[in-house]
């Protein structure tokens, strides 16, 4: 109890009231069954477990800590959190320079490609759940084509417009980042459904350690430390056979 | 120490402003501004062949804390130029505390073509760096770019002493931002080996190309001709139909310096 308090606490200059009816549209997008095609994507783990890296859950959640700590932390995460702040401004100029970044430091071509594949996805389905004229015109951007519609800045765009906090908005994205990851290692590897459910709550207090991190930093900390990840993405696409799109 | 302490250390500034242009034939280096540490050669060619080599010379043999070089480089529309840099750059333990910086500029006009030959950047213990590289370029220009990050004087068994190493590598074609690579590394906090991160590896060694004639790269030859083993892990990526990025990384410096190299002339030879 004390710690909930404690963080909330420390919160308090960015926490909007986190309604209940905002926290669970906030759940919604991040049920395994919302279309936006998760499940397709390993950003670079089959990679991994095509050369027999990934064999045991200790390997698995040294893998997604990896994720989160040295790319998710300082990319997308950074991302959604100017996102979130330049919608609250309305500041779209600030918005396509966004996406711009969130493009240029994913230099795997798969993994940028998937960035942008399942921001059309998110947008396509969200878009008729709320009424949101910025979310509108970043759809017509979209379409028009002068933005690229990464997932990270719609991502941003959207929480903000539930009238989440950015703090939890990170800290979901996170968490349904690596849930998705565990998901397709345990369809991959093969792991029992056991397995995944056991790594999955190993990592839960990293990601709480994570989005905190997140809201110390702000977008000049921008960077990709995850060499090895960002290697195994761009190998993705040369492996033999795949069961992920990236 | 204490005496060390006492002295009164003048932090080098070092500058160089090179502008190219063709004429007559040759690209020429038509101005140079330079402020010591930092030189440049002359010109040097190799027959009728128009590109101009020019060595780019640190005399002060490293940066200490709180030096500062700054090096601009332009390329007047259709301007060949080779760059390169006459050692490794070696980064000195930061015993006040203060940052080292590097900044690069580059701007390439209409046909322009760069060469930038990789070379090493070593971070001694100890060693605080920052180095920003900015290159605007247009779509008719061409970039061959390559560079390698050492862990520190490996031979000396220094590997990752250093306090931090933190490196903005910018590229905007028609500027539009079309890669941002940005590392941020802090020994301290970070354990490289751990799955994700460095691994095995202790050398990031990084190639770019971009050129209009990219499209006639296969990326798939190309993954074929990097050469990977277990100690050298190595891929290739396209940042758009123009754009080719090859990442290294290694556990070796010598094999990984000639990869490197090789995959330079190779490409260059292509473009």
């Amino acid at each position: 109890m004390k710690r909930q308090r404690d963080a909330s606490n420390n919160r308090s200059n960015t926490v909007d009231t986190l309604t209940d009816f905002s926290l669970l549209r906030l759940l919604q997008i991040h049920d395994s069954a919302f279309p936006i095609g998760s499940y397709t994507h390993s950003y670079g783990m089959e990679t991994y477990i095509q050369e027999d890296l990934i064999r045991t859950k200790e390997q698995l959640i040294e893998f997604c800590r990896t994720y989160l700590f040295h790319n998710l932390v300082y990319g997308d995460a950074l991302i959604i959190q100017d996102a979130f702040h330049a919608t609250k401004s309305s500041n779209k100029v600030r918005l396509a320079e966004l996406d711009e970044l969130c493009g240029a430091i994913k230099l795997a071509k798969e993994s940028r490609d998937a960035s942008v594949n399942v921001g059309k996805q998110f947008i396509r389905t969200v878009a008729p759940l709320i009424d949101s004229p910025l979310l509108e015109q970043w759809k017509h951007k979209i379409d028009k084509e002068d933005v690229k519609g990464h997932y990270a800045v719609l991502y941003g765009i959207y929480s903000e417009a539930l009238g989440v906090d950015v703090y939890h908005a990170v800290m979901t994205f996170m968490y349904a980042s690596l849930s998705g990851l565990v998901q397709n290692a345990v369809r991959a590897v093969p792991f029992g459904q056991n397995t995944g459910v056991q790594a999955l709550n190993e990592l839960l207090i990293y990601v709480e350690q994570a989005a905190q991190k997140v809201m110390d930093l702000t977008i000049d900390d921008l960077s990709n430390n995850a060499l090895g990840i960002e290697l195994a993405s761009m190998k993705h696409e040369f492996l033999f056979s795949r069961l992920f799109i990236s | 120490m204490t005496q060390m302490s006492k002295e009164v250390k003048v932090n080098h500034f070092g500058k160089l402003d090179m502008a190219f242009e063709p004429r007559r034939g040759y690209t020429r280096l038509v101005h140079v501004y330079q402020q010591p540490p930092l030189k440049a050669s002359r010109e040097l060619y190799e027959g009728q062949n128009p590109t101009a080599t020019v060595f780019i010379m640190e005399s002060s043999g490293g940066m200490v804390a709180g030096d500062r070089n700054e090096i601009d480089i332009k390329l007047a529309p259709n301007s060949q130029v080779r760059l390169k840099q006459q050692s490794a750059l070696k980064i000195y333990p930061s015993h006040t505390g203060e940052l080292c910086t590097q900044s690069i500029h580059v701007k390439l006009g209409e046909g322009a073509r760069l060469e930038w030959m990789p070379e090493v950047t070593i971070p001694f213990e100890r060693a605080k760096f920052q180095v920003d590289t900015s290159i605007r370029m247009m779509a008719s220009s061409t970039l061959i770019w390559g560079e390698i990050i050492a862990p520190g004087r490996e031979m000396r068994g220094e590997i990752f002493d250093f306090q931090s190493f933190r490196s903005q590598y910018k590229l905007y074609v028609e500027d539009s931002l079309i890669a941002f690579d940005t590392l941020h590394l802090k020994p301290k906090e970070m354990d490289f080996s751990s799955i994700g991160l460095l691994e095995k590896a202790l050398y990031v060694g990084s190639l770019w190309i971009v050129s209009p004639n990219v499209d006639k790269l296969n990326v798939r030859d190309l993954q074929e001709v990097i050469y990977a083993e277990s100690d050298m892990q190595a891929s290739v990526t396209k940042l758009n139909d123009h754009a080719i990025h090859c990442r290294w990384l290694s556990k070796e410096q010598r094999t990984l310096h000639k990869e490197i190299n090789r995959m330079f002339s190779h490409v260059s030879n292509l473009m």
